[in-house]
């Protein structure tokens, strides 16, 4: 069962995302007021806003933590055509209490003539690394040479995807079998059907990410799009929220099918589709184990999902605001 | 009056169609301006003076203003302006200083009509005064404004802005005889137009420059201005001090701001640099444009409502040499596309969830996807000024707790602290590790490690005890299959199928595996046999609810004539049995079938059905007494990994694979088991779970994940004695030549975990110093320092 916990955001505008770093007891909210918020769970749970500040000059669309083997580190995206990343920095006092903590802007990741629609850093066996997206179809890939410096960032890839693009996606594994793959997710909205999901490998060879894999089957405009955490699947599981709630499996053709040293091919599978929203799915975000993936759209409900056994997704719990009745039909989580 | 006049004519003329179109012109456009009739524009630049006709479909030349072979500067641009009144009349700002009138009534080519010259550099703007036919006023680089009569060949008078450059000028549409003029020092002045010699007002409006100001059309005495520090502020001028009302933070410094006709709080702002679209705010929610036209490749210089009373057509000219006329409901709407929700999952199974609070509130009276989301707020519709604002836009955020306290995840933390996964004979790991995934209510896991431990253990080590205490809480279902239950009655289907699987597959290994089983068994207790049996049993169907009846009874018939079974169908129907669905009946041992089982050996050539089927339990107790290599079970325990893994629980994979160590290791390959292990390490660090997740580290076998606690780790040790740095290896100091992992505390040395401070490198056991330091905060070691241990 959900015990839902209300809180004042004293956010001036819409939140577009909301962030739970590694260990989930930081949580970073950012808004269309320009501004970045911290939130820090106290030991009796509540959530303390610790830092607020204005982080861009438009919409930030998109918060998201670092590893924290890099630092407490904020990667944010907006409106106004950039990206940033933000790192926080104690104060000097040895106490090193939480109040005294601020956070510094170490770089500007210029380059987009549109807006940076998401920002994401990849797993942290790449390195100190991030890509970003923008309005203008053009996946940006930076990286960190040096981690202990985050005020130097080179754009390493850039990958253009020829539609406006609105949200990506790394894949998560660890693996050394599996390469670094992006999913890029687009909003456009103009006539001509296209598919809005795009899958990126990188090319070990060309040291270049191609295009791998494009999801015809998504044709509406794909808002929010997620890999579930690998944790030791030999496929990757890539959820997407559109005009519905869309699980694919990805599982890889074997390379000696495949010898032309191409991108590897997938073999792409929907296993689940739900438009029990009855709306706009915007948001999809995936439970630590990959195993659960909770959705949320312009009904106002959060919807779980769970795989029952493989391939066959159950929903497992609808969650309301504060107001209204949390009904969880199942055991979550295991 | 003019002013009502006009109205009129726009009320009685027909309304203005047109389209979102735009033309291509010579050359880029510095400023345009709107004749009065909307049906004409100019575009002034530095080398293009043009009048377009604005038709429905289409921009249409109409005249061109630049005339003369020589070019002259005083055709270059800065600013142009169409008198509001007199649709003859003309006004450019030209970049050498020059001010020049047209009078389009004039029959000959060259339009041009009067010519002042008195600013000394570049004039940014002109502007007629809006009643008032002959009034016209300029505004220079020279940080002079000028005041002309168009009756007259000079100026009438001249303001100084006190050598500050002049950005803009406007005539107030309240007051007849104020202007407002803005300055690159970022300051505004109001001025009397009958008192040049000082400004009435004056006030710091931006940091850096002031690049325009409008006046608010419906004379409220609203003036916005805008500047390079990217703001748009709405001052009220009524008031004593101008007061700031409103904020709007856009992305680029503002080039050009002009409040939206009919629109109360609308204005529309484009850019002097980096960006080139053109948009429209809503001054009341400062910080998301409520509207955007994205048509231009390059710098947007002019921006104009196409009529002072129609606010969907917007016209605008750029520098990459194009004309364009916006219609506003063409225009993209960043609000609209803005996703209203952010949804994360926590850690802890915890959800935080932000949303769009009229997505939330609004319950019942919900209307359905399309309507909901396609005909949102203001401008959509009829446009009314007096609507009523729906107020800023704000979320409501909310984190979904999962109930006491550690939640869902909870089952993972307390497995991960509590498995034993090393030190310990494998049947104790595995009977401790389906303990407690019992107790934490996981009987499928905690029946796979007592499989496991059947599998790979001597039967000996079993405690009856425990098994029965397992299968009683894992069976719910046990009783009635057990009684309706009996392989014989099964038919011949699951029979043949047996027998099929084993005629194929398995002669081989059967008589491969049967010489070493023999000899083996040879050796065998009676009462290991005994022992065995009841996880044999297990291991099949787990189901059994009451094996302390069954059990004797097999034994008895069962253990004679063991040593003589051929292993049979063993891999397939076992593996699926475990791994998917832990509860199907068909491998129910059953007391009739026993006998069966003895005839079993004997009928090996002809198979018979019944006799094939249960077999299937003699298995068991053939791999048991037999002690049959565990690569018999390789298969199935490699599945049964890679099935966990698969199911998102890599937990279990890699705590097996860490416990039966080179039992399965060399089956599953190192890539794999590589990525379980980083995967689940991962996974523990999140959970800060830092001794569990080193402990794995340090069991595993995968030489890529047992470096991972050696990197980049480097301790930097001083002599407790000596205070030096100690350079070599080990504990002993080289210049003091003493031990220096002493505890402070009870002067022994400290072998496992040792604690010290690194202010005075005294240090000793952790359980020592931390109740030395409950009762003190000096040093043990009595030196003085104040010690500091986090």
């Amino acid at each position: 069962m959900f015990l839902p916990r209300s809180i004042e955001t004293d956010h001036k505008d819409l939140i577009h995302d909301v962030s739970f770093d590694f260990h989930g007891r930081r949580m970073a909210t950012c808004s269309s007021d320009h501004s970045i918020k911290v939130w820090d769970k106290s030991e009796s749970g509540d959530w303390q806003c610790t830092a607020t500040w204005k982080s861009h000059n438009g919409s930030v669309w998109h918060v998201t933590w670092a590893h924290p083997e890099f630092g407490q580190v904020l990667a944010s995206c907006s409106f106004d055509r950039t990206a940033a990343v933000w790192e926080e920095v104690v104060g000097e006092s040895s106490k090193k209490l939480r109040g005294q903590s601020h956070w510094v802007k170490r770089t500007t990741l210029l380059g987009s003539r549109t807006s940076v629609t998401d920002v994401k850093f990849a797993p942290k066996h790449m390195g100190l690394m991030l890509a970003t997206c923008s309005a203008d179809g053009i996946v940006r890939i930076y990286e960190a040479p040096d981690v202990m410096n985050l005020n130097q960032w080179f754009l390493e890839h850039e990958i253009s995807c020829k539609l406006s693009c609105s949200c990506i996606s790394w894949n998560p594994s660890v693996s050394r079998a599996h390469s670094p793959i992006i999913a890029v997710g687009s909003n456009d909205n103009s006539p001509k059907a296209m598919a809005k999901v795009q899958i990126f490998e990188y090319n070990e060879n060309t040291r270049k990410y191609a295009e791998a894999e494009t999801l015809m089957t998504a044709t509406d405009p794909v808002h929010d799009i997620a890999f579930a955490p690998n944790l030791g699947r030999s496929f990757h599981i890539l959820a997407i929220a559109t005009k519905d709630v869309r699980i694919f499996t990805l599982k890889r053709v074997r390379k000696e099918l495949n010898s032309s040293g191409g991108p590897t091919k997938f073999e792409i599978h929907m296993v689940a589709q739900f438009d029990n929203h009855n709306s706009q799915v915007w948001r999809v975000s995936w439970n630590i184990t990959g195993t659960v993936l909770a959705s949320s759209g312009d009904d106002g409900c959060v919807r779980l999902w769970k795989a029952i056994y493989m391939d066959n997704w159950k929903c497992t719990g609808i969650l309301k605001h504060h107001w209204s009745t949390v009904n969880v039909g199942s055991q979550l989580g295991n | 009056m003019e002013k009502m006049s006009r109205v009129t004519t726009a009320l009685s003329g027909s309304a203005l169609t047109g389209r979102t179109m735009h033309c291509h012109l010579d050359a880029p456009a510095n400023a345009i301006s709107v004749c009065r009739d909307a049906a004409q524009v100019v575009v002034a630049g530095r080398s293009i003076f043009k009048i377009y006709a604005i038709e429905e479909e289409q921009f249409v030349e109409k005249l061109n203003l630049r005339v003369g072979r020589k070019p002259s500067l005083n055709l270059s641009c800065a600013d142009v302006v169409w008198h509001q009144m007199d649709e003859n009349l003309l006004a450019t700002a030209a970049t050498n200083g020059v001010v020049v009138t047209w009078n389009l009534g004039r029959p000959s080519r060259n339009k041009q009509d009067q010519l002042f010259t008195e600013h000394k550099r570049t004039v940014n703007k002109v502007c007629f005064h809006p009643t008032e036919a002959h009034v016209l006023l300029s505004g220079s680089q020279d940080g002079f404004m000028k005041c002309f009569d168009l009756r007259r060949k000079d100026s009438v008078s001249t303001f100084s802005g006190q050598s500050e450059s002049v950005r803009d000028v406007q005539f107030s549409i309240r007051d007849y005889f104020t202007f407002a003029s803005t300055f690159e020092n970022g300051n505004v002045q109001l001025w009397d137009i009958r008192r040049p010699d000082r400004c009435e007002r004056m006030f710091t409006a931006h940091n850096g420059p002031v690049f325009c100001c409008d006046w608010h059309p419906e004379d409220r005495g609203w003036l916005a201005t805008g500047g390079r520090d990217k703001m748009v502020k709405v001052w009220d001028m009524t008031t004593h001090r101008a007061k700031e009302m409103h904020c709007v933070q856009t992305i680029a410094s503002v080039a050009r701001v002009k409040w939206r006709p009919e629109c109360r709080h609308h204005l529309a702002t484009c850019s002097m640099m980096v960006d080139h679209n053109i948009y429209v705010w809503d001054v009341r929610r400062p910080f998301v444009p409520a509207a955007m036209f994205e048509e231009h490749r390059d710098v947007t210089t002019g921006i104009a409502w196409r009529h002072p009373h129609d606010p969907s057509f917007l016209l605008s000219g750029s520098k990459d040499s194009t004309l364009c006329q916006h219609l506003f409901r063409d225009a993209s709407q960043p609000v609209e596309r803005a996703n209203p929700e952010g949804l994360c999952y926590g850690l802890f199974g915890d959800l935080a969830f932000a949303a769009k609070e009229s997505l939330v509130a609004a319950e019942s009276g919900r209307k359905p996807y399309m309507g909901d989301r396609r005909h949102p707020i203001f401008f959509k519709r009829k446009l009314d000024p007096a609507e009523p604002f729906s107020g800023l836009a704000s979320s409501a955020l909310s984190v979904f707790e999962t109930e006491s306290g550690g939640g869902s995840m909870s089952w993972f933390v307390d497995t991960a602290e509590r498995y034993a996964l090393a030190g310990r004979p494998l049947a104790e790991l595995c009977d401790h590790n389906a303990k407690v995934a019992r107790e934490l209510g996981r009987n499928q896991v905690a029946q796979t490690w007592t499989m496991l431990r059947i599998i790979y253990c001597s039967p000996g080590l079993v405690s009856s005890a425990n098994l029965n205490h397992s299968v009683g809480k894992g069976s719910s279902c046990g009783l009635p299959l057990m009684n309706s239950f009996n392989l014989k009655d099964m038919g011949p289907g699951l029979g043949s199928e047996t027998r099929l699987d084993r005629s194929k597959g398995d002669t081989r290994s059967d008589t491969a595996l049967l010489d070493s089983s023999a000899t083996l068994i040879t050796n065998e207790d009676n009462e290991e046999t005994e022992g065995s049996d009841v996880p044999a049993d297990y291991l099949l169907g787990d189901v059994e609810g009451e094996e302390d009846e069954l059990y004797p009874l097999d034994t008895e018939h069962v253990h004679p004539e063991e040593p003589e079974y051929v292993l049979p169908q063993e891999a397939f129907p076992l593996r699926h049995e475990i791994v998917d669905t832990p509860s199907g009946p068909e491998h129910l041992q059953d007391k009739a079938d026993s006998p069966h089982v003895s005839g079993n050996e004997a009928d090996t050539a002809s198979l018979a059905p019944v006799d094939s089927s249960s077999s299937l339990l003699s298995v068991s107790h053939a791999l048991y007494d037999s002690r049959l290599p565990p690569d018999f079970f390789s298969v199935l325990v490699r599945d049964m990994l890679h099935f966990y893994a698969e199911q998102g629980d890599v937990q279990m994979a890699v705590s097996v694979l860490i416990v039966l160590g080179e039992r399965v290791r060399k089956d599953i390959d190192e890539q794999t088991q590589e990525h379980w292990y980083t995967s689940y390490i991962d996974l523990l660090q999140r959970f800060c779970l830092w001794n569990v997740s080193n402990e794995v580290v340090k069991l595993s076998t995968s030489r890529a994940v047992s470096c991972l606690n050696q990197a980049s780790t480097t301790l930097h040790v001083n002599c407790s004695h000596c205070k030096r740095p100690m350079s070599s290896r080990g504990w002993v100091c080289d210049r003091c030549h003493r031990c220096a992992s002493m505890c402070a505390v009870c002067h022994h040395v400290v072998k496992g975990l040792f604690v010290w401070c690194q202010g005075c490198s005294h240090g000793g056991h952790l359980q020592h110093i931390m109740k030395w330091l409950e009762g003190s905060s000096h040093c043990p070691a009595g030196c003085g320092h104040l010690c500091e241990y986090s």
